[in-house]
């Protein structure tokens, strides 16, 4: 019934299940050589942009970077056989950070069209082949542990505060939340488990946001606008279409604007969440980062309406503070530099 | 540079109105020069400072005063060496000193590559050295030897010229920050903290420190962390954050608190995992925080408590940084806690109410969030918020008996869901479909239910006009339909709901199979099941497993189901040994299988396996009397759960098969099934047992009525009931 087996599809590498392997002590040439051979088969599969001759050249490159997307956004490109997707596989699988890095970059784009298409029954293959690396490795690299928090209790003393409460009392009747549920090995994409695996590779990327680029952070709010669908954004909110090709050979039965809507569970929302935090707060100077707040709050506009009908409360909650904190920082009352030198004109000696 | 100069002045003077030049009491205004120099003539600026401080200001130190009128004019003139001569010989100041004082003059006036110029050219580590020398142990007597350059012993505490050379420092790093050189200027605003540090080795308190030295102090503490953030250098951003707030710089608490919430707010946001403090700064028995998002939650707890205790101003974003954190962690109960000990006056009754409500519906805690909606929704509050309405609407849909008030909430929405809010209406029909579901189980008659069936299946087809794309709605609508028995119309929109979601979404699938199980198409509902099973995870199969189960009983094949349930019995004891607390299953979180619920379908299994006379199975159960253990299961059932339908039924059902020999327990089957019946009326097996229990009473006639509304029900019965489901 549905689509997500991949069997139909040639199916990308095997034994996903074993995790990454392990990281052996890399020695520089090591590292060149995986570099490099990734360079090279890369070279092969974008014919548009000439490939800079290293990685840390090639993670900052918008012209490779754009190519890269354009080939991702073709109708077919989440098939088993796509060589893209098998090269994104194949880097991830390398263990070395920057090539990880660079895979990550593309999560966004990866994830949102694969969410979205799901409904369209396409053979996606390569994006779960993708998307099932990036969790086998989290799985590996935390031991399949949830992350937890403990909820502190003022009444006990911290490294910040002292309490007059009963130190003497050490017992831990903290509330434990957890952050991420533990993570059980997945050979293939079970489509109930699709939302967390999308989520996993989510929070990997949140990971690493503060290394992503402009333009991934971009794709990612795109993604959330589509996946929130339309509800009742006014018109002139209406999320750019992030890839018209698509849009145009919408199945029939749906609308062309409502393809992108999924739904939205907690272990998706919570990472989503994560990041338009990140994009929305962080760094709001530069011009490039007030685009990216720009974009992020418009995502999460379009989340806190779809949250309202869905009548979620944790999402409401969690929305509303984004957007409420976003309009509290570009308020100029708020922008007082405190650091500045008492601005009463009196030099004293 | 002249002209650069008087750019900047005439950009400072909108907002800068007075600059005054200060020293001993007299004071120079600077505004008439400026002007001066605003319209490039330094000539006639020299002259009317010339005038100025021939009449009033002077600069002194030292006991000894200066004209500052040649001062600014050499500095004017770029002629940086001569103004500082001119200093320090009217002044007996050290050079130091004497560039210190102009570089703030400078900077001051808004010429940051001047001040820079000047604060470059002092030798400041070497002062550092010599005020170290002379600070810890203020009554230790300075000797020549240290401080060669001195011309005279100072009568005033080092702590002034301490003050004086750690704030060029300070201004030389906030120069550097306005030029854009934020890493040269982090690590000139660490050195001030550093010299800050060795001078003040037992900490800074009240007693010892000039406010001016406590001032620039409290400003590098202030600046250090978003320099380093700014420079990209997370780590040492936080390193820089731990040590503004864990080391003695006597801050006062609204800077403090602005370092916290800073600090807070980047480890929720930045994405940059901060390594756990360093050992050495925990107290035995003080909670440490392990991760970003424990600490940044300890920080906003801490905050809002110095906020309620009136230690520190009112900023009302920590308490939405606090919200997004605990929301995150889904502990919005935590968060009512939070919001209920913030001081009245902030928000107002509403806004605190629908928060609440907000954070206790998300925290499962459904009648604190109904009690508090129903105030903030009272007429002479806001009856009209939409938001709160469309929310009681849906905690009430959950409560049988808080139905009918939820169709009015939600007919109140509908109503109210105008102009930009248009969009709701939707949501506010589809809330008002299920109320009217809800309604429609605890009815007074059976014209009553038939009447709110239809209602509520009306308001939910007029809800999908505006929703047609919600996968929620559309399988809502076919949860209607099946409980009225239009299995049809059920069974599309199943299919629909799968196809929508992508059969991510584990109640679709065992929708579509009790669907096609009241339909009699057994084999079918066998290979919806199937295929669901391939789609989930092993820990999530359990309620799949129990489906597959009792089909397998509904095609008599009892074998293969006490396998079945062999099987999903293991899973749920091991699923009870392997998880603490510390795992949530997410879609199954309501739809848990028990494990009486196993045994008690095993024990059902059991006990209608007695009357088959297949060979092997009576071996396999040779020799045990079905039915006491039977029995026992179903009373622990009902200990554990006391609405429990299946458990009344059940237990009526073995009465009423002993009642034949034993007629004593037949009025006890009868009240049980009929409280069955109430509870749920399409109780099939129910009607049958009451006809039966009937039957062997004599009452022919009840006992007809019953069996033809059981044949009825066969007919469509699915193996579950519809209302597990949603």
């Amino acid at each position: 019934m549905s689509d997500s087996s991949p069997t139909h599809d040639s199916p990308p590498p095997p034994s996903i299940t074993g995790g990454v392997s392990e990281p052996t002590v890399a020695n520089e040439s090591d590292t060149n050589a995986k570099c490099q051979t990734a360079l090279q088969s890369l070279s092969s599969i974008v014919t548009t942009a000439t490939i800079p001759p290293t990685i840390s050249l090639l993670l900052e490159d918008n012209a490779v970077s754009a190519a890269i997307s354009s080939l991702l956004q073709l109708p077919d490109s989440g098939a088993g056989d796509n060589n893209l997707c098998r090269w994104l596989y194949d880097t991830f699988q390398s263990a070395e950070p920057p090539l990880q890095l660079l895979v990550l970059r593309f999560v966004p784009l990866i994830a949102g069209l694969y969410l979205s298409r799901v409904p369209l029954r396409q053979p996606q293959a390569g994006f779960e082949a993708v998307l099932l690396a990036l969790y086998a490795h989290e799985t590996t690299s935390r031991a399949g542990q949830a992350v937890t928090v403990n909820i502190p209790d003022l009444s006990h003393p911290s490294i910040y505060h002292e309490s007059k409460g009963p130190a003497k009392n050490n017992s831990t009747c903290l509330n434990i939340a957890v952050i991420s549920s533990t993570l059980d090995p997945h050979g293939t994409v079970r489509s109930t488990r699709r939302a967390r695996i999308v989520g996993v590779a989510l929070e990997l990327y949140y990971g690493k946001i503060s290394m992503m680029p402009r333009e991934s952070k971009l794709n990612f709010c795109e993604s959330c606008e589509k996946w929130a669908g339309q509800n009742g954004e006014r018109e002139e909110q209406k999320p750019r279409a992030l890839i018209p090709e698509e849009e145009s050979v919408a199945v029939g039965g749906r609308s062309e604007k409502d393809t992108g809507r999924i739904p939205l569970p907690w272990e998706l929302v919570q990472p989503i969440l994560r990041i338009l935090g990140h994009c929305c707060l962080m760094g709001m100077k530069g011009e490039e980062d007030r685009e990216v707040s720009d974009a992020a709050s418009k995502a999460c506009q379009s989340l806190y309406l779809r949250s309202l009908h869905d009548i979620n409360p944790k999402a409401i909650l969690a929305t509303g503070s984004l957007l409420r904190l976003r309009e509290m920082a570009l308020d100029p009352k708020n922008q007082i530099d405190h650091t500045e030198i008492s601005s009463d004109n009196v030099l004293s000696v | 540079m002249l002209e650069n100069q008087s750019k900047e002045l005439s950009e400072n003077r909108e907002d800068e109105i007075t600059r005054q030049l200060c020293a001993n009491g007299l004071c120079l205004k600077t505004t008439e020069v400026e002007a001066k120099l605003d319209e490039g003539n330094i000539q006639e600026a020299e002259s009317s400072l010339r005038e100025g401080l021939s009449l009033n200001s002077e600069l002194c130190a030292n006991g000894l005063c200066l004209k500052t009128t040649e001062v600014e004019a050499k500095l004017d003139e770029g002629n940086i060496q001569e103004a500082e001569s001119s200093l320090r010989e009217g002044l007996s100041l050290n050079s130091e000193e004497a560039r210190a004082l102009l570089g703030r003059l400078e900077y001051q006036r808004g010429n940051l590559e001047g001040a820079l110029r000047l604060f470059e050219g002092i030798d400041l580590q070497a002062a550092i050295q010599r005020l170290q020398a002379s600070a810890p142990p203020p009554e230790k007597p300075v000797t020549k030897k240290n401080r060669p350059r001195e011309p005279q012993q100072q009568p005033v505490v080092p702590q002034h010229a301490a003050s004086l050379v750690l704030e060029a420092i300070y201004l030389k790093a906030k120069s550097l920050q306005k030029l854009g050189r934020t890493a040269e200027a982090a690590r000139e605003c660490k050195s001030v903290l550093d010299s800050a540090e060795k001078i003040f080795q037992q900490g800074i308190s009240d007693a010892q420190v000039d406010t001016r030295l406590q001032e620039t102090v409290s400003h590098a503490v202030e600046l250090l962390p978003s320099l380093f953030k700014d420079s990209g250098d997370y780590q040492e951003a936080i390193s820089a954050y731990r040590r503004a707030l864990s080391s003695q710089w006597n801050l006062d608490n609204d800077s403090c608190a602005r370092i916290q919430k800073d600090f807070a707010v980047f480890l929720l946001h930045s994405g940059v995992e901060a390594s756990p403090p360093s050992l050495a700064s925990q107290v035995e028995g003080s909670y440490t925080p392990r991760n970003n998002l424990e600490e940044a939650i300890l920080l906003l707890m801490i905050l809002i408590k110095k906020f309620n205790s009136g230690k520190a101003k009112w900023d009302p974003s920590v308490i939405e940084h606090l919200t997004f954190a605990l929301s995150l962690c889904s502990q919005t109960s935590v968060l009512a806690k939070q919001l209920e000990e913030v001081m009245p006056g902030v928000f107002t009754r509403v806004e605190r109410w629908n928060s609440l409500a907000l954070c206790y519906s998300a925290a499962g805690q459904t009648s604190a969030a109904v009690n508090l909606l129903r105030k903030s929704l009272h007429k002479h509050e806001q009856p009209d918020d939409l938001v709160a309405l469309l929310l009681a609407a849906k905690l009430c849909s959950e409560e049988p008996c808080l139905a009918a008030e939820g169709a009015g909430y939600a007919e109140r929405g509908v109503k109210n869901a105008q102009g930009m809010d248009e969009h709701l209406k939707g949501v506010g029909l589809r809330m008002l479909g299920l109320c009217l579901g809800k309604q429609a189980k605890v009815p007074t008659s059976d014209f009553e239910r038939s009447r709110l069936q239809s209602e509520s299946l009306k308001a939910l087809d007029g809800a999908i006009a505006f929703e047609h794309n919600n996968p929620d709605l559309i399988f809502e609508l076919g949860v209607q339909y099946a409980e009225q028995r239009n299995l049809k119309a059920a069974s599309r929109y199943a299919k629909e709901f799968i196809d929508a979601t992508g059969g991510s979404v584990l109640k679709g699938w065992r929708f579509l199979a009790l669907v096609l199980s009241a339909q009699q198409r057994f084999s079918e509902a066998e290979v919806v099941t199937d295929a669901a099973l391939d789609e989930t995870a092993k820990w999530d199969q359990g309620p799949l497993l129990r489906l597959k189960a009792k089909l397998k009983i509904s095609q008599s094949n009892p074998t293969e189901a006490v396998e079945t349930y062999r099987y999903l019995l293991a899973l749920v004891q091991a699923q009870r040994k392997s998880f603490g607390p510390l795992r949530t299953i997410s879609q199954m979180e309501e739809d848990k299988v028990n494990e009486f619920e196993v045994w008690h379908g095993l024990a059902y299994l059991y006990s209608s396996l007695s009357h088959w006379n297949d060979v092997e199975v009576c071996r396999m159960w040779e020799g045990r009397r079905e039915f006491k253990p039977a029995l026992a299961a179903f009373l622990d059932g009902l200990l554990l759960d006391e609405s429990s339908v299946p458990c009344k039924v059940a237990v009526g059902a073995l009465l009423c098969e002993r009642g034949k020999e034993y007629q004593p327990t037949l009025p006890v089957a009868r009240s049980l099934l009929s409280d069955a019946l109430r509870i749920d009326p399409t109780n099939r097996k129910a009607w049958y047992y009451l006809g039966m229990v009937h039957k062997h009473d004599g009452r022919i006639a009840d006992a007809t009525d019953c069996f033809q509304a059981a044949s009825m029900l066969e007919e469509s019965d699915p193996v579950e009931s519809f209302s597990t489901i949603l």
